[in-house]
C-alpha cells in the first residue's frame, strides 16, 4: 500500500480538478468576491466608477431594518419547523418503507414523486387551494369540518400566509429526506441486527440501539443540508406572498435580497443581505456539526 | 503502475485541451459572425440605393458615406403574443422608408424585463432602443442611463406638440425629457350589466355618491357577493377614484408629501374607502389571496371593477361570452372625473452606438401610421391627432376620453418605495391597525424621507 504520493501524483488530480477549477473561479468565486465589494458601496449600477464607498452603513442598515429582522424571523421559524417535521416524518417514511412490504417499490416512488415536482407549479397550486373565498381548503375546513365560522383569507394573514409555505415545503422535502434515510439504513450490516435480536432486543429497542446511533452520519448531513436549504427558501415565498405581501411582514431573506437589488436597483444593500445570509448559514452550519459530531462511535 | 499514470495524464491533458478550445471557441464565434456582417452590409447600399428609384442620392452617396452606413438597432420590448407580430409589419414599414437601418427586435417577459435591462447596463453592452414601462423611467433616467431627448432629438417640440400631456410627463425627471411616451393607458369603471339590472340599478354610477351606493346595493355577501373589488391594496388600484376625489400623493415639483397624501383630499378617499370595506361592500381579496378581479368581475361575484383596456382581450379568450361594459370613473365631490396614467414609453440607452438611426426609430413608433397599426392589437395611441379616427377600435373611445384628465404617478426614481408606502398604509386602514389619518401621516414621513433621501 502506498501512503507517500511523490508530486508526479498529483499532476493528473490537477489537471482533472483544473477545468472544475477554473469554473468554479469564474462563475462562483469571482462574482462572490466582487459582491463582497459591492456590499460596502452606495453601488451605481451604470456607472460603477461613480459608486461612494460607504463601509459597513449597508450591513448596519439591514440589521437595524424591521424589515430585514422580521425576515430573519420569518426565515428562522421556516426552517425550524420544516428541518424538524421533514427530519421526523422523513425518518418514519423510511422506517416503513425499509420493511418488507407489499408494493414497496410504489411507495418509494410515491413519497420522492413531490420532490421532482416544479416548485413553481406546486407553490401556485397552494396558493390556489388555500385562496381565501374560492379554495379548496376553506371549503373543508368550514364546509365540511365545521372547525371554522367563515372563510379565512390565508394570505391576508403575516402569520396565516406561512402556513402553507410551510406545508408545502413539507409536502416537497419529506420524501428526499425518507430517501437519504433509507439509503443510510442499508448500509447498516445485517449482522448487527441479528446479533442485536440474539442479545434478546426488540425491534423497539433494534431501533433505539443499532439502528439511530449508526443514522448519526446521515442525520447529520440531512440535517446541514436541509437547513441551509431553509435558510435559502426563496420561490414559495416570492410566488405566495408576491414578495413580503402583506405590509412587508412576510419576506424571506432572499426575497428581500431580490426586491432590494432587482426591485429597488440598491445592489449595495442587497449584497449586504446576501453576506450577512452568507455569514449566518456558515455559523449555522459551523454549530451544527460541533453539536452532532461529538463522540461518534 | 507507470503506464497506468501516463494513461490518466494523458486523457486528462486531452479533457483540458477540449475544455479550452471549447471555451475558445465561444468567443471567437461573435466576430466571425460579426466579420461577414460588416462586408455583407457594407455591399447592399450599392445596389439598394439604385433600386430605390432615387437617381439624384448617386452623387451624394460618397460624401455621405459615414452617416448612411448601415446600421442595427436593437429594440427590446415586452409586447404579448399579437403586438409582437404586429410590431415586426412596423418594423417592415420603417425599414422600407430607411434603407441601410435594421430593426432587430427582442422580447422579454415583463417579469425578466428589469433585470434583463440592469444586467446589459452594468455589462455596458446595451440595446438601442427600449420600450419600457412608464414608472421605470425616472428610475432608470436617475441612474444616467438614458439619453436626454430635449435638444438631442430632431423635431422634438413637434414630436411632443401631438401627445397627451399624462403619458408625456412620465417621461420628465428633473427638467428634461428621457423618452417618448409610446402607447398609453388608464382605467375606467366596468360594470356587470347583469348584476346591475338584478339589483334594479338602470345605469352605472356617474358620480362617487351614486358609486357608493350601487356598490352597497350589489352587495350580498351571505352568497359572496361584493359590489366592488380592487385586486390588491398597491396605489394602481385606487388610484382612480384618489384621483378623480382630488388626491395628491406630493406637491407639483416632489418637494413634499406632506399636506398631499395626507391632505383632506387624500384622507377622504380612504375615509370612502375603508367605509365600503367595513360596510362588506368592497370585497375582502384586495388584503391577498382571494378571488382575482377580472375573473370575480366576469362570473357575476364583482358587480363593478376598475381596469384598463386589457380587459378586452383577456374576456376575449377566457370569458368569450361575457359583455364588457365601460364607464368613465364617477365624479367627485367638485363634478370631475379623473383616472391613472399607465403604458410605455420608449427610451434609447446611453451608451447605444447608433443613436442617430435610434432616435429616427423611436420618432417613427410615434408617427400617426406606427401609432394606428399598433392600435389595431389594442395599444392605446399617444396622439392627439388620432381621437376619433375611424381606424380605432370603437372601445377605445371611452379610454380616451377618460385619458384627457386621468393623472400621471409621481415621476420619481424612488417612486416604487412610495408606492410600497401608500400601500403599507392602505393595508393598515384595511385592517383597523391605524386611523386614516395616522397612517397617511405615516405615509407622508415616508414619502418624504424618500425625497430628501439619498
Amino acid at each position: 500500500m502506498k501512503t507517500r504520493r511523490g508530486y508526479s501524483d498529483l499532476i493528473p488530480a490537477v489537471f482533472f480538478l483544473l477545468p472544475g477549477l477554473v469554473l468554479f473561479l469564474l462563475f462562483f468565486f469571482g462574482p462572490m468576491v466582487y459582491s463582497l465589494r459591492i456590499s460596502f458601496f452606495n453601488w451605481k449600477i451604470v456607472h460603477p466608477d461613480q459608486s461612494v464607498f460607504i463601509g459597513l452603513r449597508n450591513y448596519l442598515r439591514a440589521l437595524s431594518d424591521p424589515i430585514f429582522q422580521r425576515a430573519v424571523m420569518n426565515t428562522s421559524a421556516y426552517t425550524v419547523i420544516t428541518v424538524t417535521v421533514k427530519l421526523v416524518l422523513g425518518l418514519a417514511v423510511a422506517l416503513l418503507l425499509n420493511q418488507t412490504i407489499p408494493g414497496r417499490t410504489f411507495f418509494r416512488v410515491a413519497y420522492y414523486l413531490p420532490v421532482i415536482t416544479s416548485w413553481v407549479i406546486v407553490s401556485l397550486l397552494f396558493e390556489y387551494m388555500f385562496n381565501g373565498q374560492a379554495g379548496l381548503i376553506n371549503y373543508f375546513l368550514k364546509n365540511i369540518l365545521h372547525l371554522i365560522p367563515k372563510n379565512v383569507l390565508w394570505f391576508a394573514d403575516p402569520i396565516l400566509t406561512l402556513v402553507p409555505i410551510v406545508l408545502l415545503d413539507i409536502w416537497k422535502g419529506v420524501g428526499w429526506a425518507a430517501i437519504i434515510f433509507l439509503a443510510g439504513m442499508q448500509s447498516i450490516p445485517v449482522e448487527l441486527h441479528e446479533a442485536a435480536r440474539v442479545d434478546g432486543a426488540n425491534s423497539g429497542a433494534q431501533l433505539r440501539f443499532v439502528t439511530l446511533p449508526l443514522l448519526r452520519p446521515t442525520l447529520v448531513y440531512l440535517v446541514v443540508v436541509l437547513v441551509i436549504g431553509g435558510l435559502n427558501a426563496y420561490i414559495p415565498f416570492q410566488l405566495m406572498t408576491n414578495g413580503g405581501d402583506p405590509l412587508d411582514l412576510t419576506h424571506s431573506v432572499l426575497t428581500l435580497m431580490y426586491e432590494a437589488t432587482f426591485s429597488r436597483i440598491d445592489f449595495g444593500y442587497g449584497a449586504a443581505i446576501s453576506y450577512l445570509l452568507t455569514i449566518f448559514v456558515f455559523f449555522i452550519s459551523v454549530i451544527e456539526l460541533r453539536l452532532m459530531r461529538r463522540r461518534v462511535t | 503502475m507507470k503506464s497506468n499514470r501516463f494513461i490518466l495524464t494523458f486523457v486528462s491533458v486531452l479533457t483540458l485541451l477540449i475544455l479550452v478550445l471549447t471555451a475558445c471557441a465561444t468567443p471567437t464565434t461573435p466576430p466571425t459572425t460579426q466579420a461577414p456582417a460588416v462586408p455583407t452590409n457594407t455591399q447592399p447600399p450599392a445596389p439598394v440605393i439604385p433600386t430605390n428609384t432615387q437617381p439624384p442620392p448617386p452623387t451624394a452617396v460618397p460624401t455621405k458615406m459615414p452617416t448612411a452606413a448601415p446600421v442595427t438597432i436593437r429594440y427590446w420590448h415586452t409586447h404579448s403574443d399579437a403586438e409582437a407580430a404586429q410590431l415586426d409589419k412596423v418594423i417592415a414599414a420603417f425599414e422600407a422608408t430607411n434603407p441601410g437601418i435594421t430593426i432587430e427586435p427582442t422580447r422579454y417577459a415583463y417579469s425578466d424585463f428589469k433585470t434583463a435591462l440592469l444586467t446589459a447596463i452594468s455589462s455596458g453592452d446595451v440595446p438601442d432602443v427600449v420600450r419600457m414601462d412608464i414608472v421605470w423611467v425616472p428610475e432608470f433616467a436617475n441612474q444616467g442611463a438614458l439619453v436626454q431627448l430635449d435638444g438631442t432629438l430632431p423635431d422634438f417640440e413637434t414630436i411632443i406638440s401631438d401627445v397627451f400631456p399624462g403619458p408625456l410627463a412620465t417621461n420628465k425627471w428633473n427638467g428634461h425629457y428621457y423618452g417618448l411616451p409610446l402607447d398609453t393607458n388608464t382605467q375606467v369603471l366596468l360594470w356587470n350589466k347583469s348584476r346591475f339590472e338584478a339589483a334594479s340599478i338602470a345605469n352605472p354610477p356617474a358620480t362617487m355618491d351614486e358609486f357608493v351606493q350601487d356598490a352597497c346595493k350589489l352587495t350580498d355577501a351571505a352568497n359572496n357577493q361584493y359590489g366592488y373589488a380592487e385586486g390588491g391594496t398597491y396605489f394602481w388600484a385606487p388610484a382612480p377614484i384618489f384621483y378623480t376625489m382630488g388626491g395628491k400623493v406630493t406637491d407639483e415639483g416632489i418637494t413634499t408629501a406632506t399636506g398631499y397624501i395626507n391632505g383632506p383630499e387624500s384622507v377622504a378617499v380612504f375615509t370612502l374607502l375603508k367605509d365600503l370595506n367595513d360596510r362588506g361592500c368592497l370585497s375582502p381579496n384586495l388584503l391577498g389571496g382571494g378571488i382575482a378581479t377580472d375573473a370575480g368581475h366576469a362570473e357575476g361575484i364583482y358587480g363593478m371593477i376598475i381596469d384598463g383596456p386589457w380587459m378586452v382581450d383577456i374576456y376575449k379568450n377566457n370569458y368569450p361570452d361575457f359583455q364588457v361594459n365601460f364607464a368613465p370613473i364617477p365624479t367627485g365631490p367638485n363634478g370631475t372625473t379623473s383616472s391613472v396614467v399607465g403604458g410605455e414609453d420608449v427610451v434609447i440607452l446611453e451608451g447605444s452606438k447608433n443613436q442617430e438611426a435610434a432616435m429616427k426609430w423611436a420618432a417613427y413608433l410615434l408617427s400617426p401610421d406606427a401609432q394606428k397599426m399598433m392600435a389595431a392589437v389594442g395599444q392605446m395611441p399617444v396622439l392627439t391627432t388620432l381621437i376619433g379616427d375611424s381606424s380605432l377600435p370603437p372601445y377605445f373611445a371611452v379610454f380616451q376620453e377618460q385619458l384627457k384628465t386621468a393623472q400621471a404617478r409621481v415621476p420619481h426614481p424612488r417612486w416604487s418605495d412610495m408606492d410600497n408606502a401608500i400601500n403599507n398604509a392602505y393595508q393598515r386602514i384595511l385592517r383597523g391597525d391605524q386611523t386614516v389619518q395616522v397612517a397617511l401621516d405615516q405615509a407622508a414621513t415616508e414619502i418624504n424621507a424618500l425625497i430628501t433621501g439619498p
